[in-house]
């Protein structure tokens, strides 16, 4: 992307608020409301891809990692009265610990029985928030959660709150870059390319892959906290399994290890569906159409299939 | 005192012996290649000694320290450096990138500071970027520096593969069979490769399978069958050893 079009463009998403209340007034609220999980789900699925695109470790246990952080918030927030920033702290922490935990076992664990192993924590940690009614209420839901507070700005309007997921999007994307490029980005690439030459060439795999996967479900823990925050509610039914599906697609979808790619594909897959108002059964189907074409005619993700369509188009 | 020693090496795979009572020492500066047929756990003792199988019983002694429990990782930072017998290389980074990996770990290991990218780490990403550069050159991959590893020939990827294990500047050389499966033009660049490196006075060890380029180039080879050492000795010995040419052609 030419350095105008890239300054252009996050202007734009920087001034959206403004932008959409010019242009479409009469549905600023719903417009913006679509943004803020856009921003939000784009933060989870590059902390998903931290562990997936990186180091190549199928691990469907983000759900689990998504929920510790949105319940520790919550929990925190509302029946210890903790400020926004010291739950939100505590969530990412409490999240990445879990993992840190469970990650030493589970990658002890080949391939597809690491995969099962975590979507086995993952099912776990949904069960538990289901019944463990005493701490976190199970179906009835943590509800009251109050509007985060940066100091002495509290967050109540939607535009506040867009700025605030954008920010931390941004944070996100900045941590994603520093730990996936240079030196550090090569030894996971190494890892997840060739582990056995990884090994020879002085490289510990365990130690690399703990780290993303630590690293992930901390910002995972994190985003779950911004989540819990911005709807007041939390409930058992936002951590499921069906979240890894959405996760799966937008980073296989967008492309796969790659930072433009995953916001490509929280973009197509968060806000087109809600704008283009898919039913959601009809979601599903099209989901698995597209994952198949995908699939079959551009393994790396819709991302590069529109690149090389642009690059086709320009000649 | 030997650089490497192994005494009495024995590793079992489900009741099969496939390294029996093994005993071997190179010294520093050698070139000694192990032969054997196949299954006569030419490999298995390298993966042994590289710390990717736990041996069975005996003595791994590499500069002093036991690598009977070490893992694969600590054992290349101890300056052993190993090929695979397939070709083995990190195919979605590229060529360059390739090599980087093979020194970074020497140099600096520190996690937090990979990420805070101190001046330092810089200055030493430039020196393993010129080394790396300087040694794709050698064996011929300088043009194909950013093409992605896996988008390489065979015979370039054995190659590549070889660059690497070079990176660190290894005390020791294990190399899988460098001449398995490429074209004679490049078994012969292999073996300049090879003799370049002992003229250079470092040390190798090499599984071959080619007798041309071990009968060319050893100093001293070292023959297994069925996980016994038969025979030990130059070239010309080991040619004439009728051990050697009983398990080879049989009787």
């Amino acid at each position: 992307m030419r350095r105008a079009t890239a300054v252009a463009l996050g202007a734009l998403v920087v001034a959206a608020p403004w932008v959409i209340a010019a242009a479409v007034p009469r549905q600023q609220r719903y417009v913006l409301h679509v943004l803020v999980f856009t921003a939000l789900f784009a933060a989870l699925a590059l902390s998903y891809d931290l562990v997936v695109g990186h180091v190549g470790s199928l691990s469907l246990a983000h759900p689990a990692f998504f929920g510790i952080g949105a319940y520790t918030a919550a929990i925190l927030a509302t029946a210890a009265g903790w400020p926004f920033l010291a739950d939100l702290l505590a969530a990412a922490l409490l999240a990445a610990v879990v993992a840190a935990l469970v990650g030493v076992p589970l990658f002890r664990l080949t391939e597809h029985a690491f995969a099962v192993g975590t979507l086995g924590l993952a099912v776990v940690a949904g069960i538990v928030a289901n019944n463990w009614v005493e701490v976190t209420r199970g179906p009835l839901c943590i509800t009251g959660i109050p509007k985060p507070r940066l100091g002495g700005l509290a967050i109540t309007t939607l535009p506040g709150y867009y700025w605030l997921a954008l920010g931390a999007l941004a944070a996100v994307a900045l941590l994603y870059r520093g730990l996936t490029t240079f030196r550090l980005g090569r030894a996971f690439h190494a890892v997840r390319d060739n582990e056995p030459l990884a090994s020879s060439a002085g490289i510990d795999p365990l130690k690399y892959r703990l780290l993303a996967f630590t690293v992930g479900a901390g910002l995972a823990g994190a985003v779950g906290a911004l989540y819990a925050h911005y709807l007041s509610v939390m409930c058992p039914e936002e951590m499921t399994i069906g979240l890894t599906v959405n996760l799966l697609v937008i980073v296989f979808l967008g492309g796969v290890g790659s930072l433009r790619g995953v916001l490509v594909g929280a973009v197509l897959f968060t806000a087109l569906p809600e704008v283009l108002r898919l039913a959601p059964t009809w979601r599903l189907v099209i989901y698995g159409l597209l994952l198949l074409v995908v699939v079959v005619r551009s393994p790396e993700g819709l991302d590069s299939l529109l690149r090389r369509l642009g690059a086709r188009v320009g000649r | 005192m030997a650089l490497l020693e192994v005494r009495g090496l024995v590793k079992h795979f489900l009741g099969v012996t496939a390294v029996d009572r093994v005993d071997l020492a190179v010294e520093p500066g050698e070139l000694v290649s192990l032969i054997g047929p196949n299954g006569s756990g030419k490999t298995t003792l390298f993966n042994c000694v590289t710390g990717y199988l736990p041996a069975d019983g005996g003595r791994i002694l590499f500069r002093g320290h036991d690598l009977a429990h070490v893992a694969p990782h600590r054992v290349a930072r101890l300056g052993l450096a190993r090929t695979f017998q397939q070709v083995s290389v990190f195919a979605r980074l590229s060529a360059l990138e390739n090599l980087l990996v093979f020194l970074q770990q020497h140099q600096e290991e520190r996690l937090l500071a990979r990420l805070v990218r101190t001046r330092r780490l810089r200055r030493l990403e430039e020196e393993a970027v010129e080394r790396a550069r300087r040694l794709l050159d050698l064996v011929g991959l300088g043009a194909r520096a950013d093409a992605a590893a896996g988008s390489l020939s065979y015979g370039q990827r054995k190659l590549l593969a070889f660059a690497g294990a070079l990176m660190s500047d290894p005390e020791l050389l294990l190399l899988d069979e460098p001449a398995a499966a490429v074209n004679p033009t490049m078994i012969e660049q292999m073996k300049e490769h090879i003799l370049a490196l002992h003229r250079q006075g470092k040390t190798v060890l090499l599984v071959e399978h080619n007798m041309d380029v071990v009968m060319d180039i050893s100093e001293r080879v070292v023959v297994l069958d069925h996980g016994q050492k038969i025979a030990e000795g130059p070239p010309e010995a080991i040619r004439r050893d009728p051990r050697v040419v009983e398990a080879y052609f049989g009787r």
